[in-house]
């Protein structure tokens, strides 16, 4: 066997193979990391230093359990073996967050429209100031502008509060368009702010909803 | 066995909302043409057909509802929408309707309590 530098893998290796050869050696009141030392045969030539150094190894643990840079297999820290040698994986346990009371936005902390809606203002000239429709090129900008809006939006919109933006954007012609919506929220935390810009060439309406979440 | 139920009553689904939407866009203006004065009508009546059957589902959920008719006319459109949300409760679905006449556009927004 080559010199293995890392006691633990080592010990790892060790365990693997005991576990297929000689389960019912093990103890599960101890650590799987630790196999019947005397049963393993073609080793005994490496068995006492290995002895040795498992013992070192076990008070070493023992003594500063896990270091932030210790790299150990995930197995091996929970600790806890079948009869078979092989690990029981602890479940994931989820985290839960703590109640924080709140039923409502804080005092000064309301979705101010008025400033969503300068805001939106603003990025629409500034975004579609002299651009010109084209029908291969606005699907993708429709799209950018969105996100453009939203991260605009976020910046200005204060915490807890969920966020939903609509763009609309289309050729200027002779035809006419109506956009509508309705919202099933709490009307004292939750509005909207919508702008719209219009050049030559092409029109556009933004919206953005924002809806408090408890 | 309760939370697994409550995780599936709570959840927004998507095709049953799709045909809600659609249901309401057909009873609104399922085979008129269109007509200026009306249109104002016609969205409104969508978007609150669209809304009271989602209250019906009975969900935890705050919705919003957008519409957009345009008449046809040979200009070409774009709608798009960002959400700023919780991508594992909450959901979105559109509808793109058209007759002879006018496109009809409906986004339905489902925010999660």
């Amino acid at each position: 066997m080559a010199e293995q530098p890392v006691p633990e893998i080592a010990l790892l290796a060790q365990v693997l193979a005991a576990g297929s050869t000689e389960a019912p050696a093990l103890r599960s009141s101890r650590r799987g990391s630790q196999p019947a030392a005397p049963a393993r045969g073609p080793e005994d030539s490496k068995a006492p230093p290995l002895l040795s150094r498992r013992n070192s190894i076990l008070s070493r643990r023992s003594s500063f359990g896990m270091g932030p840079g210790s790299r150990r297999p995930s197995w091996m820290l929970h600790r806890r073996v079948s009869f078979s040698g092989l690990p029981i994986f602890q479940p994931i346990l989820k985290t839960r967050l703590e109640n924080t009371y709140r039923i409502g936005p804080d005092k000064g902390c309301r979705f101010d429209v008025e400033r969503v809606q300068r805001v939106l203002e603003g990025t629409l000239a500034c975004a579609l100031g002299a651009t010109e429709y084209s029908a291969q090129g606005s699907a993708p900008l429709a799209l950018s502008l969105t996100e453009l809006l939203q991260s605009q939006a976020k910046e200005v919109v204060p915490p807890r509060y969920k966020l939903v933006c609509h763009v609309v954007l289309g050729q200027q012609g002779q035809q006419s368009l109506l956009v509508a919506s309705r919202g099933l929220w709490d009307p004292e935390t939750d509005t909207f702010a919508s702008a719209s810009f219009s050049n030559a060439s092409l029109f556009a309406v933004a919206t953005v909803y924002g809806v408090y979440f408890e | 066995m309760d939370e697994f139920q409550a995780a599936e009553e709570a959840a927004f689904l998507v095709d049953e909302v799709s045909s809600i939407i659609k249901e309401a866009i057909e009873g609104a203006i399922g085979g008129n043409a269109y007509q200026h004065s009306k249109v104002n009508q016609w969205t409104t009546s969508v978007v609150e057909q669209t809304l009271s059957q989602l209250t019906k589902l009975g969900k935890p959920f705050k919705y919003i509802v957008t519409c957009v008719i345009m008449q046809k006319n040979g200009a070409g459109l774009h709608t798009a929408s960002s959400c700023f949300w919780d991508n594992s409760s909450d959901g979105t679905c559109t509808v793109r309707w058209e007759n002879k006449t006018m496109y009809c556009i409906v986004s339905a927004f489902g925010l999660a309590l």
